[in-house]
């Protein structure tokens, strides 16, 4: 296929994509108002209550079927993200050839295991995962602009607004970002703290190797992407004064939020803060709903469990104090208190680890 | 497109028939191709007007009744062809209706 066809198929989906998540999900959303007046009151309307109202009812079928297939269309098929990048393999791998491996921005490391959880299942839809081809953060990278359609062109914004929050007055020397992928998460970070010096870790090589090229790129000299489980990095304890992740903490199983939660501990110094952004506060059932089966929908078996997590008492757990958590506007025009639309529910976790004096 | 070597897996089924999830795969995947068309068109437009071959005032203007005459056959050709298998006649004499082996 040609740029042009691939570009217009994509701008295709990704207006379909619109008129779903504004449209459709109005037509959902009122349906189910409809359903609760008729219903015998509304107290703690539990997730299967509305499951029952809706899941038979035609607009349901197919709020859920675009969702699904919008996405893999998206990927999959004539003009798809995969096929596009695989035509172009060599032209692409090419722009950063394997000398960016001897880079001092970035470390392979070829030993890793990568975890069961993490192998097991294709998030996003994504063939293949973000880690099993060499244009797989590509693919991810290109994928990722249009995950917000709302927010569009300001999807950066998403990362810019957690940086501000992330760091409020605070310039922390060291930082560091869990599961940072192709470096997104990162570069707001390497950008405004020229000084400090930045470590981001993942599991995946071809999402590594994509972050140091935008490093190689932008000519910063503060920063590492290395391959390594954030759960069990090889950091001395106290090493860093901020801990990040952005979108991570949905991808893991429960047990190994708590590994994360507990590695983020031991390596951030202490009066050091961590700062998580991902999907958690769901205001209404209705909304958990909706956010349940975009997780079955969208390959994520780890949202819904996240969301059912008593994350408070987990971090605390850890030994953390002061826990934050708190919806995330990701955008200047989002209204939190407003369901026109369909969103993530953005919410940052945060938390600090005592200073030496209070532990 | 089949990725690596994991063994097939059933898609999800969101309808009280699993014809329809499959025929909606079809329909969007013309409608993407319909849509890749069209911005083409657009674009050869563009080019040919640019390279001053065509006059796209011209080609934008409503049909005339000279021209829709001629038209009109191929237009009824199409509607035909579109439309007739809505009444569920046979084309050609057989058995009719549903049938079982069961």
């Amino acid at each position: 296929m040609d740029d042009r066809s691939f570009a217009a198929a994509q701008d295709f989906l990704l207006s379909a994509k619109t008129f779903w998540s504004t449209t459709m999900y109005q037509a959902l959303r009122d349906k189910h108002a409809a359903a609760k007046k008729t219903a015998s009151g509304d107290a703690g309307e539990p997730v299967a209550a509305i499951a029952h109202a809706l899941e038979d009812t035609t607009q349901y079928q197919f709020y859920s079927w675009l969702e699904r297939h919008l996405q893999r269309m998206k990927y999959v098929g004539r003009y798809g993200l995969v096929p596009y990048h695989h035509e172009r393999r060599d032209e692409l791998l090419a722009t950063f050839d394997q000398s960016i491996d001897a880079d001092n921005a970035v470390q392979i490391d070829g030993s890793l295991t990568l975890p069961a959880y993490y192998t097991g299942v294709d998030i996003h839809q994504h063939p293949g995962g973000v880690w099993s081809d060499d244009v797989a953060g590509m693919i991810y990278e290109r994928g990722a602009r249009t995950t917000t359609p709302l927010v569009g062109v300001a999807e950066k914004d998403v990362h810019e607004r957690f940086t501000d929050l992330a760091l409020g007055e605070r310039t922390p020397a060291k930082i560091l970002d869990m599961g940072c992928g192709f470096g997104k998460s990162t570069q707001p970070f390497v950008r405004r703290l020229p000084d400090s010096s930045v470590d981001a870790v993942d599991l995946s090589a071809p999402c590594l190797r994509l972050a140091a090229y935008g490093t190689r790129e932008s000519q910063a000299s503060n920063v590492r992407f290395r391959q390594m489980n954030a759960c069990n990095t090889d950091y001395d304890d106290g090493t860093f004064d901020l801990v990040t992740s952005t979108m991570v903490l949905h991808e893991l199983p429960p047990k190994t939020i708590e590994e994360l939660l507990g590695e983020a501990f031991r390596v951030l110094s202490p009066g050091g803060r961590m700062v998580h952004l991902d999907f958690y506060c769901l205001p209404d059932a209705f909304r958990r709903f909706v956010h349940y089966g975009h997780a079955r929908r969208n390959n994520e078996p780890y949202m819904q469990p996240l969301a059912e997590l008593d994350l408070s008492a987990l971090v605390a757990s850890k030994g953390f104090v002061d826990v934050e958590i708190k919806p995330f506007q990701e955008s200047d025009h989002i209204d939190l208190n407003a369901n026109d639309a369909w969103r993530f529910p953005w919410t940052v976790i945060a938390a600090t680890k005592p200073s030496e004096a209070a532990q | 497109m089949k990725q690596g070597s994991k063994s097939p897996r059933s898609e999800q089924q969101f309808f009280d028939d699993p014809a329809i999830d499959r025929i909606m795969g079809a329909f969007m995947a013309l409608a993407t191709e319909h849509y890749v068309l069209l911005d083409r068109v657009r674009a050869m437009e563009r080019e040919l007007v640019n390279a001053g071959t065509l006059n796209r005032g011209s080609l934008g203007r409503e049909p005339d009744e000279v021209e829709r005459a001629e038209t009109s056959a191929d237009r009824t050709a199409f509607i035909e062809a579109l439309m007739r298998p809505l009444l569920g006649e046979q084309e050609a004499l057989g058995a009719a209706g549903k049938f079982s082996l069961k």
